[in-house]
Formats: structure tokens, sequence, C-alpha cells
């Protein structure tokens, strides 16, 4: 009997290994349901819920190259963009209340609004300017560097040859002055980009390693505040009471991780408001949602990002620019736009996509779907009979991209050349890519600020960046042509010499199989009267372009 | 007690060995975590600047050696993204995925062990095959399948349960079931063939033989007997969950140690993977531990080997 009690004990010992657990946590969850249930109650109709596919891994925007949805909503630009009907874009201030360039294009002085204050009560400094863009050049992780370095002084600093950003000065509590390298047109849409959104720098100094992991040290000026991060499970949004614009319609927001099916069976049900149709599987946007039902339901928007599919120079034969073009005429983009992406975007020719400024006509429509051609291409190259190469797709990618890939190589296929797809997972993919031994490819730039520089100075902008994007591409002439692009004072003269690089590259040198451009689609839920997406169709939306009804 | 000292040196052994494995293949595999925090912002010199910082410049012994130490002093390193230290992660993610296993747990052993039961007792008929059919569902179709079907069913179809883990106790009872869901089918199918393997043996006859009620041979005597093996199971079956439900918590949005793990691989935060891969194998140990115990406990015939 005795033995009988001790293996009882036993038992309940191995439960109470997780019930330990379950006590501390259960009492959060009391504590954590009443909190929301009080405000679900007086918001209940002003809250808008949203799903996300996964998880973001941090709110500060100098950890990620993805996750914007905490920068785009809880903290602030110096400027923003916004577009009009006609899709043109066009910068406006948002933290800055006036500014004026001097003639060489070097030095900038800004004013900031009087009275912004973070939503704690500190005040909005001009020296919190001057903070940030030093923290993103000093954070050893900062994945934004880009995005400040031309500014005088951030080379040194981002070396750690100096002390401190010589380029910015601040003159008072909202003067400051920005001193370029040399002149850059995009400064201004740089300073309009989710990378570059203002900090505390008493808050983020205070938080430390808190800031940007939990939700009360993260704290900005934008319109909403994070109220809870349940990493796995998603994030609730509130209004920032001491929001310096119009409070937005949305009073509270929140947003659950789902899988694609679990999405779209809520948004079905009404448990959440607007669904993002890249999200989900082709087939369902097809047959459910591009119907006269929910017509009046759908938001489309111009994603400004090129579809590419890149070829390595240092592969042989990737190196024969007849082969190269060869491939270029052997890929049916238009079949692949319309039967896998219900032909929702527009066929690209160049490296600046629609909607990109830049974005040359003249460099259009030269690019047709010709396997004869390309045949006798290969033939001229001395490849009649073909030859093996490798495509590598990350697995982390959507089905579409997938299928993309597969049409790829059938019709490659048809032009003798073997292509074999290799998926590996993405952290594999980016190591290979970034070595510039990935032999070709097929991704998505979407553009960061609307500029051709974010474009053609990643990919072609100087040697290093050839490699890791794997194109190796070799003509050092055209990589300083594009260096000194962005350095051109005058605009027209610029826009110029963009379009001359774009000819080159892609005409001539048949840099990459340049694909297309998608629309975004969203369809809204009955609750939400009107929805404006990111001006470059990105996922992550801005909640204040949401009115509910 | 020399049993018991030995067995712990052995656990001891074990989670050195797998220290040391994890520490090595994530070194090994293709995927360098500075790249995949870089990500398209990249540029070679922002990738060394991250490298040194992660202190992954250094050797491999060096590396490993430090890892070593600081893990004797119980630090087991911050996760490069969520700049925590790896310990504490663990601690906040743990009791989700305890709530998470001791339901599913409860769902499985009362199913399996009910439906096992019922199946002795109307061996042959019809309930007998119905709950064969279900327990040999439960171990061949896999959980993401049971997820999907459990969210289609109950909460589209019928309204009944929220879709994802919201912080109530009423959303982790989808979760629970689709974890449970397997277990509970071997469950069943061990305590029915245990149990029909006892129905075989003279003393069932006997009591029988007495007078007894067929019900009660079953669940006084039979019962009692089969229960050893099923209980084995059982304490296995529980560390595991324990050690966290990748699939599960990742479908369900369960911040538990499985989601943890899941984050950790695809952004190769290493000292997070090794964290979680060593608590899951410690649970793992120590629940293979009691259940020898426990084993030995309810039947001395065996002893504590």
């Amino acid at each position: 009997m005795r033995k009988r009690c001790l293996a009882f004990i036993l038992v309940t010992l191995l439960l109470t290994m997780g019930i330990a657990g379950c006590g501390s946590s259960s009492e959060d969850e009391k504590n954590s349901a009443n909190d929301g249930n009080t405000t679900v109650t007086a918001d209940e109709d002003k809250t808008l819920r949203l799903a996300i596919g996964s998880d973001i891994v941090s709110m500060d925007a100098h950890r990620t190259t993805n996750d914007y949805l905490v920068p785009m909503n809880v903290f602030d630009t110096l400027f923003s963009i916004i577009k009009d009907e006609n899709g043109n874009t066009e910068i406006v201030n948002s933290l800055v209340d006036s500014y004026e360039i001097s003639e060489d294009g070097l030095k900038y002085d800004f004013r900031l609004k009087d009275g912004i204050v973070f939503s704690d009560g500190t005040p909005l400094k001009a020296s919190d300017v001057k903070f940030t863009f030093e923290r993103i050049l000093t954070l050893p992780e900062s994945a934004q560097t880009d995005f400040v370095i031309a500014i005088d002084g951030a080379r040194e600093l981002l070396d750690g040859k100096a002390e401190e950003l010589t380029g910015v000065t601040v003159a008072d509590d909202l003067n400051f002055t920005i001193t370029l390298a040399e002149p850059f047109a995009g400064f201004l849409s740089q300073l309009a980009a989710p990378s570059t959104v203002i900090y505390s720098e008493k808050l983020v100094t205070e938080a430390g390693d808190d800031f940007g992991n939990v939700p009360e040290k993260t704290i900005g000026t934008g319109p909403y505040i994070v109220k809870e991060w349940n990493r796995g499970s998603g994030l609730v949004f509130e209004v920032n009471p001491l929001y310096w614009e119009q409070e937005p319609s949305a009073k509270r927001v929140e947003v659950s991780v789902m899988e694609s099916q679990a999405m779209n069976m809520a948004f079905q049900k009404g448990d959440i408001d607007i669904i993002d149709c890249l999200r989900l599987d082709s087939a369902v946007v097809d047959s459910t949602y591009k119907t006269e039902a929910y017509k009046d339901r759908l938001v489309s928007v111009d994603r400004v990002g090129l579809n590419y599919f890149t070829l390595n120079e240092k592969i042989e034969p990737l190196n024969n620019v007849k082969v190269r073009h060869a491939i270029q005429l052997a890929i049916d983009r238009e079949s692949i736009l319309n039967s896998i992406y219900g032909g929702d975007g527009k066929l690209e020719d160049g490296i600046y996509p629609s909607g990109c400024i830049g974005y040359s006509d003249e460099n259009q429509g030269w690019l047709k779907y010709d396997p004869e051609a390309a045949k006798d291409l290969l033939k001229k190259a001395g490849y009649a009979d073909g030859f093996d190469m490798e495509i590598a797709v990350d697995s982390s990618a959507n089905g579409a991209v997938n299928s993309t890939v597969e049409i790829i190589a059938q019709n490659l296929s048809d032009i003798a050349i073997k292509a074999d797809i290799k998926t590996m997972d993405h952290a594999s993919w980016l190591d290979l890519r970034n070595s510039g031994d990935m032999p070709s490819f097929m991704a998505l730039w979407l553009l960061d600020i609307n500029d051709p520089d974010n474009i053609v100075y990643t990919f072609f902008g100087s040697r290093e960046n050839t490699v890791i994007r794997s194109n190796n591409y070799p003509d050092s002439e055209v990589i300083s042509r594009v260096a000194a692009a962005r350095a051109i004072v005058d605009e027209e003269e610029r826009m110029e010499e963009y379009a001359a690089l774009e000819k080159k590259l892609v005409e001539e040198d048949a840099v990459w199989v340049p694909m297309f451009s998608l629309k975004h689609l969203y369809v809204k839920g009955e609750r939400v009267e009107s929805f404006t997406p990111h001006w470059a169709g990105w996922s992550d939306v801005y909640f204040t372009g949401v009115t509910l009804k | 007690m020399a049993w018991f000292a030995k067995r712990l040196l052995g656990i001891l052994l074990v989670l050195l060995e797998i220290m040391f494995l994890i520490f090595i293949m994530l070194r090994v595999i293709p995927g360098d975590p500075a790249s995949v925090l870089l990500n398209e912002h990249v540029s070679p010199a922002a990738i060394e600047k991250l490298t040194v910082s992660m202190g992954l410049d250094k050797s491999l012994s060096e590396q490993f050696i430090d890892y070593l130490k600081d893990a004797l002093r119980g630090d087991f390193g911050l996760s490069y993204y969520l700049h925590k230290n790896v310990g504490e992660l663990i601690y906040e993610a743990f009791p989700y995925t305890a709530r998470l296993a001791c339901m599913a747990a409860v769902f499985a052993w009362s199913f399996g062990i009910v439906s096992g039961i019922v199946s002795v007792m109307y061996h042959d008929r019809i309930l007998d095959y119905l709950f064969r059919g279900l327990s040999l569902l439960g171990i061949s179709v896999p959980i993401f399948m049971v997820a999907m079907f459990l969210q289609y069913l109950i909460y589209y179809r019928l309204g009944m349960l929220p879709l994802n883990f919201n912080g109530s106790f009423v959303s982790l009872l989808l979760p629970a079931v689709a974890l449970g869901w397997d277990s509970a089918g071997s469950v069943a199918r061990i305590t029915r063939s245990q149990l029909m393997e006892q129905m075989g043996e003279p003393y069932i006859d006997t009591a029988k033989a007495k007078g007894l009620y067929f019900s009660r041979a079953v669940l006084r005597h039979a019962l009692r007997n089969a229960i050893l093996p099923v209980i084995t199971v059982m304490a296995l079956q529980l560390s595991g969950m324990l050690s966290g439900a990748v699939i599960t918590e990742s479908i369900f949005g369960v911040p538990g140690i499985g989601r943890l793990a899941l984050t950790a691989i695809q952004t190769r935060d290493m000292p997070l993977l090794q964290g979680t891969v060593l608590f899951s194998a410690f649970l793992i140990a120590v629940g293979n531990l009691l259940a020898d115990l426990i084993n030995s406990i309810l039947d001395p015939r065996r002893g504590l080997k």
C-alpha cells in the first residue's frame, strides 16, 4: 500500500512540473483578460482586428528589415509619403515643420513642429534626431545603415573612426542642420521611410535592451502605443492619447498571428476586418474574393516593387551575354503573370518598377517571349544542346514563387537548358546568396523609398553589392556610374542617367530577367468604411489609413 | 540510492553530450545568423561587424568553452533577436507549454483509457470497432491536419471555440485536443491490448466463476495488472509534450517553448536554440527517470535496475 502511495505521489509530481508553471501564468491571464474586457466593452465597435502570417521579431526599426508594423504605427518619421489617385507620390512634412535646402544640395536646415511629445509625455527634441541617426550607425546589429550613410561623417562613425555624427548639428530644441557628404536627391525620401523613425534619446537609453522588446518601454510619438506583444500570438495597440495629429478612427487594434487557412476562416466569420490576399492561396482568392459578391470590398494597390529572375555572371555559361539574352527571351512572363497571379500586375522590362520615380516608358516593351530566337542565340553562343543550371528557392517564400520557378524551369527546358530547382531554408538561402555563389534565383525588391537609387544602387552600386546579390556584374565602369548618379544635383539629368543605366544593364547586358510588378489586393470586411494601404504596397499597413464604420 | 545516483550522472552526461552536439550542429549547418538578421539591407561590412559582436568570429573551441563556462553558472546567453537572457525567455514561455501539455494529457489519458476499456468490454462489437477506428485515426493523422479540421469544425462551422489562443482557458481547448489526439490514440491501443492479454489469464476466469460481473472483473482485476505499461507510456508522453509542441503551438499561436524553438531555428538564434533544445532534453530525461521510478514502485518484481 505504501508503495502505491509513493507511486501516486510521483505521478502527481510529474503533473505538477507543469502545473507549477500554470499557477503563475493563470494569474497573468486573469489580469490581462480583465484589462482586455474593460477596454473592449468601451471600444468594441472601434476595434480594428488584423491578421499577420508570422510574428514580428523585433519592434525596433533598427533591428529589422521586415517587420515595420510597430515602427509605422508607434513612431513617426521626419517626413511622410502620400500617394494621389494617379499613383504619384509626394513627400510631405511629418515631424518636420519647415526646412530649407542649400543650393549645392548639401545642407538641410530643419525645424521640428513645436509641442510634440512621446506617448509618456517626454518632449521631442532636435537632439533626439541626432541620437537616432547615431544609433543606426553604431548599433552592431543595425540593419538600416544605408538610410543615413549619405550624411557627412556617417562613414567614419560606422567604421568606428569617429565618436559622433558630425553631419548633424543641433542648434536648439527644435532646429537642426544635416550636412551630406555629397548631394543626394533621395535623402528626403529616406527620411520618410520607417527605417528612420525618430526615437527619444532619454527613453531608449533608459530602456536599454528592453527597447524594442518590452511594449511599455517601446515608446514613440506615433498615433498608437503597443499595449501587448505576446510572442507568437500577436500584438495589441491602443490609441496614443498624446498624439499630435488627428485621432485615428480605430481606437484599438488587435493583430493576430494566423496560418493562411485560419485567416480565411476568421475573415469569413467576421473576426478579422481586413484580409491580405498575398497571404492566401491564389486559388482561394480567385474563387472566393474575385467575385461579384466582393467586388466593392476589394482594395487594390500597385506594389512598387520588381520581381526579377537574376543570373550569376560568375558562373559558366551564364557569363556569356548571349546565353543571358536567350534566357530573357525564353521565359514566358505573361503566362506566369496570368496563370499564377491571375493577371494582377504588369510586365516590367527594366530595373525601376511602375510607380517608381525614374520609371522610363522608353525602356519598356522591348522584351518579348520568343523561344525560337532564344534557341538561335544559344546556338550562336555555342550551346545548341543546352546546359545544366541551378535555381535556388527560399522555402519560406510563398507558394506563388515556387510555381513561378517551376514554369521558368519548364520554359528553359524548351530551349534545352536543364534547370535544377534547389529548395533551401531561408537562412541557408541568404548565406548562399550573400556568398555570391548562387547561380540564379527569383526574388522581389520592394522599394523602401521612392527613388531609383534605392534599387539600382542596392544591386549594382558597388562591387560588394553585386557579389552579395549573387549577380557578380563585372563592368566596373557602369558600377561607378551607378554610384555617381546619386550625386547628380540636376534632377532631369539624374533621371536621364538612370534611364541610360537601366538600358545598359538590362537590355544590353541582360543582367537579369525583369519579370513583373504586382498588385497587392486586400479585402475589407463589413465594419471597414475605407482603407488606404501603404504607398508601395507593403504588407504592413498604417492603421491610420483605416476608417471604421 | 546507488541506482539513483547512477541515473542522475547519466542524465548529466546526456545533457552535456546534447549541449555539445547542438552546438556543433548549429555551426555546421549553412545559414549565418548575422545575414539572417540583416536580411535584405545587407553589406559585407555590416555582416562582419555583427559577427564580431555576436562573438562568432572566435574559434569553435573558444566559443564552446565560453558557452560551457557561462552555462555552468546558469547563464545560457542572450538571444540575438529578443535581447533577453535565454533562461528568462524559457521561464516566460514554459507556463504556456505546461498548461497546454497538462490539458492535452488530461484529454489524451481520459479519452485513451476509457476507450481502451470500452473496447475490451464490448469486444468485437460495434463500440469496439468504433473506438479502435478512432484510435487508429489518432496515431495516423498528423497534428496539423487534426488542428485544421478542429478549427474548421469547431470554430468555423459550429462557432463554439475561439480560433487561436488568446490567453483564455477556452482558447486552449482546441490546441489541447489537437496535441493530445495522437497520444490518446496510443494510450487507447495499449490499454486495449494489455487488457485483452489479461482477459485471457486464469484469474479472470476465477473471478468470473466467483460470480463477478464482467465489468467488475475488468475494472477491478484486469485493469490493475494492465495499467503498468500504460503509465510508462503516459509519463513519456507528458515529458514529450512539456518539452514543446512546435506544430500545435505555431498553428494556434501559443507563445510556448515549441514556438520559441521554431523562431530560434528560423532566425538562426543560436543561444536561444541551444537553450530550448537543452531544456527539452532535460525534461525528457527527467520524465524517463520518473517513469522508471513509478514502474518499479508499482511492480516491485522489476526492482530498480
